[in-house]
């Protein structure tokens, strides 16, 4: 009668969770809201320094037009523009009415910069090493010496002879916004996994499903869908992320994340698929919406007291935490980002992860569909693993 | 066929059925009723894999009842539901995925359904959007989606204004083949007395009947109506059969066997004119009593 019979059903299940979700509008929005808060908080900070807002400068000559953008260039991107005017009085004007932030204007030795009640500080001492860098190459080229000739000797670099990963402050937001990623990730995910499970228990609709393919393939094709989301959902956060800091010149942070990148993959999918498992017995230990309150309890608490030793806990609890399964994922991808870890650490924080997790998705299955298609009151942990196979 | 063979079920220390053994021949549809409570849908459940049973097998074509074979089962349980939010083309779609169809050949057989069923123009609304009397229907789409080798149903018909009903009874006829065995449960023993060719009774998880209902109706003694002019309270003092109800010259009285029937015609004719005599036909309600008193 059949076509085929179903090899993989596990995949159909994840096909649906997935395009469920990708249909769903909480879950777009609430993916949409996350992405705006991670632009701002890339792209805010540098909006805030001016960093991409050209102050205009009035000008009236092409003197003063080079100075301005010789003033830009020294900045770094496109810090001030020339607003070319007529004359001395429309200069002043543009000034007056804010459309100009200054206007650099020709002097008796040289020029003059005019400010409204003030000559922005910044602004003010950009202009005047311009204006002495541009005077002084024409002065060079008068007396035939070429800008290289006349800055020869007096440049000064830097070398940095133990360069830490990242500066101080940097690291803390890094390890703070690590382990925030997997808490939300993980908390978001598993509460929809939940809901997921106890909306197909509350519409009956699981007795079809557990009628035509085995449950584990239930639990499986949730898992994987939802990993494969979660997944998804970082991948274009860390899009836009890479796009704001090209946005804002950031681009070099790339260099010293982009290293731990692949470790932060891995401590995330196995710490991911370890909770996915848990949250979906949650679902399947509630019968209604109100049940999930109490059932999913020791899942907040898995995820909340590792996350706040990652952000909180001083280096030596930290390090212990960057081994316990679950805190693993929120603790060491960061660690390896702020300090020299070396490379066991991570592997064997890897190897006892995936014990775990092979074990959590072990007990999670056999609860799972013990008590998947049981309906009328809600079940306690220890009561569903009293429960016999059905 | 589909043979259940010695099921029994125990919940703790209740015993939901015991030893229910009942056979569902295909082509023909298998009426199964039973008071609330006598283990109905439990043997249902069981049969689809969804209980484990404490004892007792299924068989199909004579071999034990695989996962793989029970996939191509159609059911539809007593409890409805489907995905509230899905759209009802996209959810027989994928319960058509799950029984092993591949995408367009269940996006057909669900046009097809969708139309037979009178949803065509609903077919992208949400199920939650249709009346109850609609979301039926789409249950029964579900349990017939995939052109299941076997149907069981619970209660296919509770909720189903007349109408409904025919339309439902219409398309179930279309749909079951000469090869596939239907199990239905129902109340409503007027429906079941229709459609069923076969009935299996159950009553506190016990098999009291089971049969061809033509059979299971000619095995019961029946009632016979008799007219006379004038009273027929007489028939009271009759020994050797049960006088149901006299009304004037009307009475519906049980005897033993046929013969007694003869001589009290006899009796009755030499008494006076007889204006009607006869046996009444036996409904299945009879039969239901009868078998679960």
């Amino acid at each position: 009668m059949n076509d085929r019979t179903l090899d993989r059903p596990w995949l159909l299940i994840a096909e649906r969770e997935v395009s469920t979700k990708l249909r769903d509008k909480t879950f777009i929005g609430s993916t949409l809201v996350m992405l705006a808060v991670v632009l701002a908080a890339v792209i805010l900070p540098a909006l805030l320094a001016g960093g991409n807002n050209s102050d205009k400068i009035a000008v009236i000559d092409d003197g003063g037009a080079a100075v301005v953008q010789r003033a830009s260039q020294t900045q770094g991107g496109n810090a001030y523009e020339p607003l070319r005017v007529a004359d001395q009085d429309a200069a002043e004007a543009a000034v007056t009415k804010t459309d100009a932030t200054a206007a650099l204007l020709p002097g008796p030795d040289g020029y003059v910069v005019i400010g409204k009640d003030k000559v922005d500080s910044g602004v003010g001492a950009a202009l005047r090493a311009a204006v002495a860098e541009v005077g002084m190459e024409k002065n060079a080229s008068a007396v035939k010496l070429t800008p290289e000739q006349l800055r020869a000797g007096t440049q000064v670099s830097e070398k940095i002879l133990e360069p830490g990963p990242l500066p101080g402050y940097v690291s803390d937001f890094v390890n703070i916004g690590l382990a925030l990623v997997f808490y939300m990730t993980a908390l978001g995910f598993g509460m929809m996994i939940a809901q997921s499970v106890v909306q197909e228990k509350e519409s009956r609709v699981v007795e079809i499903l557990a009628a035509s393919v085995p449950i584990r393939s239930l639990l499986w094709g949730k898992v994987l869908g939802n990993t494969v989301l979660a997944l998804g959902q970082i991948v274009v956060i860390a899009a836009a992320s890479l796009v704001g800091l090209a946005a804002t010149d950031r681009l070099d942070i790339l260099s010293v994340v982009a290293p731990v990148a692949g470790w932060f993959v891995i401590f995330f999918v196995l710490g991911f698929v370890a909770l996915a498992g848990l949250w979906a017995v949650a679902g399947s230990l509630a019968t209604r919406q109100e049940d999930l309150g109490s059932t999913t309890l020791p899942g907040q608490m898995i995820l909340m007291i590792p996350f706040f030793f990652a952000v909180f806990a001083g280096p030596g609890p930290r390090e212990i935490a960057s081994f316990v399964p679950i805190a693993s994922s929120m603790s060491m991808p960061g660690r390896m980002l702020t300090e020299d870890v070396p490379l066991w650490q991570p592997l064997v924080a890897i190897a006892i992860l995936l014990v775990s997790t092979v074990l959590i998705i072990r007990v999670g299955a056999r609860l799972y569909e013990r008590t998947l298609l049981k309906t009328g009151h809600r079940l306690g942990y220890r009561q569903a693993l009293a429960l016999k196979a059905e | 066929m589909l043979r259940v063979a010695g099921l029994t079920r125990r919940f703790g220390e209740q015993l939901a059925l015991d030893d229910v053994t009942f056979d569902v021949v295909p082509g023909r549809m298998t009426g199964f009723v039973g008071a609330n409570g006598a283990g109905k849908t439990t043997t249902m459940r069981i049969i689809l894999g969804v209980l484990a049973a404490s004892a007792g097998e299924v068989r199909w074509q004579g071999e034990l009842l695989t996962p793989k074979v029970r996939q191509d089962f159609g059911y539809m349980p007593e409890e409805r539901g489907l995905y509230p939010k899905m759209k009802i083309r996209d959810q027989l779609i994928f319960f058509g995925r799950l029984h092993g169809m591949t995408q367009n050949h269940a996006a057909e057989r669900t046009d097809k359904l969708l139309g037979r069923l009178g949803l065509a123009e609903r077919a992208t609304d949400v199920l939650e959007t249709l009346s109850l009397g609609n979301q039926q229907r789409v249950q029964i789409a579900v349990a017939l989606i995939h052109q299941p080798i076997a149907l069981v149903l619970d209660e296919p018909f509770s909720g189903l204004d007349p109408l409904a009903v025919d339309a439902m009874v219409d398309l179930l006829r279309e749909e079951v083949t000469p090869e596939i065995p239907v199990l239905f449960s129902s109340h409503q023993l007027d429906l079941v007395e229709r459609l069923c060719d076969d009935l299996v009774v159950l009553s506190r998880g016990k098999v009291v009947a089971a049969g061809p209902v033509a059979e299971l109706a000619a095995s019961q003694t029946p009632t016979y109506r008799l007219v006379v002019d004038g009273d027929a309270g007489w028939l009271r003092d009759l020994p050797g059969l049960r006088v149901r109800d006299v009304a004037g010259g009307t009475a519906l009285f049980d005897v033993e066997d046929a013969g007694d029937a003869q001589q009290i015609l006899q009796q009755a004719m030499s008494r006076g004119p007889v204006l009607e005599f006869g046996p009444e036909r036996v409904a299945l309600s009879d039969v239901f009593r009868e078998a679960t008193r």
